[in-house]
């Protein structure tokens, strides 16, 4: 199948359907869609100490990040409103049971900090 | 030679990589284009398609709607924003049906326009039928703008609508800017007049060395140019008194992060597609027609989508040439799609190359 498109592409080419490429294209306008950085900061509600190893994963996207030592986190993201962000302690009580949560971001800027107090379970 | 990227910076392009990679497995149909028409009020130097030159068999619009109720039910929420572009859109009189019927299915749309036939009128239809995006082209201050759209009246009328989008609407709006030897040095100027216009939003682009470019020199810039156009972009963010950013075709070595407010990312059909002039189905409207995955009249556009499209999305075909011993090839993967020379594989502009 890969090999099938690839030979496609290049043996169906010519020079000059090179030239004829139409210019006058801008892309999509500013503030329609863009990437969006999230970083963040996952803490014990009870202690106030950052938590390691809690997962962090937008709904309906492939990705998924763990916090590190110090509980911070960052990951890209299409902007859209009403991304749903969930937090999972999924390491059993390496670092201490934590209850799951979500949350909702409505406002994007090109660049967001989350503050995610978690509960013991 | 290849632009140093400093280690944080290379620290935030991995984990963009990741988000790529991401996206790319996803390949959520975010933005689709209609190229309405080839025709155009314009004859532009820099376009190097059949615009302003020859009668385009226009699709009825209904023939979109119908793809987008297709989409809908296909998608369900987060549908993709319509950007309707050409050939000049306005040439078109039944935008404002379009507009309203898309509107009515959920869908947000914008379109690019030269601006010369936006009446105060024809804005406030627009806007009745749900417009919420323009781009407005404004090239240069009078005299380089007039020579690049080859029109002796195109800066006034262009003027003129962007005042009345401007006075008329909080719509999302920008103005797009192509860099030539001509405005090279009108770039301080060009950003006062937007200012004093109110514009929020600017995108700078750079004319890509093909079609008519290569016929006139002036459009064709080097790396010099490029360099004094971000580095005015980085001087011009730290002002803040405008939006600006560099337009979406390359990757810029050093000055990524620097001069947009995200890293490069070539979307060509792993969020973007093309409802050409002929129904012809594409990625960006500026890409080689070769690379057309279908055409509506034969197939629905989301089956394209979700069947079609890979050489958009497994890109490795591209690491051949200086790309495949390009120490950033992992960033920018062989550059943007629409700057590849598909003839003899290889990248006809390298910004990284031509930044040093």
């Amino acid at each position: 199948m890969t090999k099938n498109w690839k030979r496609n592409l290049i043996g169906g080419l010519s020079f000059t359907s090179m030239l004829f490429i139409f210019q006058a294209c801008y892309g999509t306008p500013h503030d329609v869609g863009y990437d969006v950085l999230v970083e963040g900061i996952v803490k014990s509600k009870t202690t106030g100490q950052p938590i390691k190893g809690i997962k962090v994963a937008p709904y309906n996207d492939m990705q998924q990040v763990f916090t590190d030592e110090n509980g911070n986190f960052s990951f890209y993201i299409f902007a859209e409103n009403g991304i749903g962000l969930r937090f999972e302690d999924v390491d059993s009580t390496q670092n201490g049971g934590f209850a799951t949560k979500d949350t909702i971001l409505n406002t994007f800027t090109s660049q967001v900090f989350v503050n995610i107090d978690l509960d013991n379970k | 030679m290849q632009s140093k990227i400093n280690l944080q910076k290379k620290l935030g392009l991995k984990l963009f990589r990741h988000y790529k990679d991401t996206q790319t497995q996803l390949h959520d149909l975010k933005y689709l284009f209609w190229e309405c028409t080839l025709n155009c009020n314009f004859n532009c130097l820099h376009c190097g398609s059949s615009c302003g030159t020859s009668q385009s068999n226009d699709l009825h619009y209904q023939l979109i709607v119908k793809e987008l109720v297709l989409i809908k039910e296909r998608i369900g929420k987060n549908l993709p924003h319509i950007v309707i572009t050409g050939g000049e859109p306005l040439m078109r009189k039944d935008i404002e049906l379009f507009g309203a019927e898309i509107s009515k299915l959920g869908f947000t749309w914008g379109m690019v326009t030269n601006g010369s036939l936006l009446s105060h009128e024809r804005f406030s239809a627009l806007a009745e039928s749900g417009l919420t995006a323009m781009t407005i082209s404004l090239d240069g201050l009078k005299e380089s703008h007039n020579w690049l759209r080859n029109n002796i009246l195109s800066f006034d009328k262009t003027i003129s609508a962007i005042k009345t989008v401007l006075e008329n609407s909080s719509i999302n709006f920008d103005v797009a800017t192509c860099i030539t030897l001509k405005n090279i040095n009108e770039l301080e100027a060009i950003h006062e007049l937007l200012l004093s216009l109110g514009v929020k939003n600017w995108r700078i682009f750079t004319i890509d060395p093909i079609g008519r470019a290569k016929v006139h020199k002036e459009l064709d810039i080097n790396g010099e140019v490029l360099i004094r156009t971000l580095e005015f972009i980085k001087k011009a963010k730290k002002r803040k008194q405008i939006s600006i950013n560099y337009g979406c075709d390359g990757f810029l070595g050093h000055f990524e992060g620097e001069v947009r407010d995200e890293f490069y990312f070539c979307k060509a059909g792993i969020n973007i597609a093309s409802i050409l002039h002929d129904g012809s189905v594409g990625a960006c409207p500026n890409i080689n027609k070769q690379l057309v995955q279908g055409n509506i009249l034969n197939d629905s556009l989301i089956n394209i989508w979700n069947k079609n499209f890979q050489v958009f999305r497994i890109r490795d075909w591209t690491k051949t040439g200086q790309c495949a011993a390009c120490n950033n090839y992992n960033y920018c993967q062989g550059n943007g799609i629409c700057l590849r020379d598909l003839e003899n594989n290889k990248v006809m502009k390298c910004h990284s190359k031509m930044i040093g």
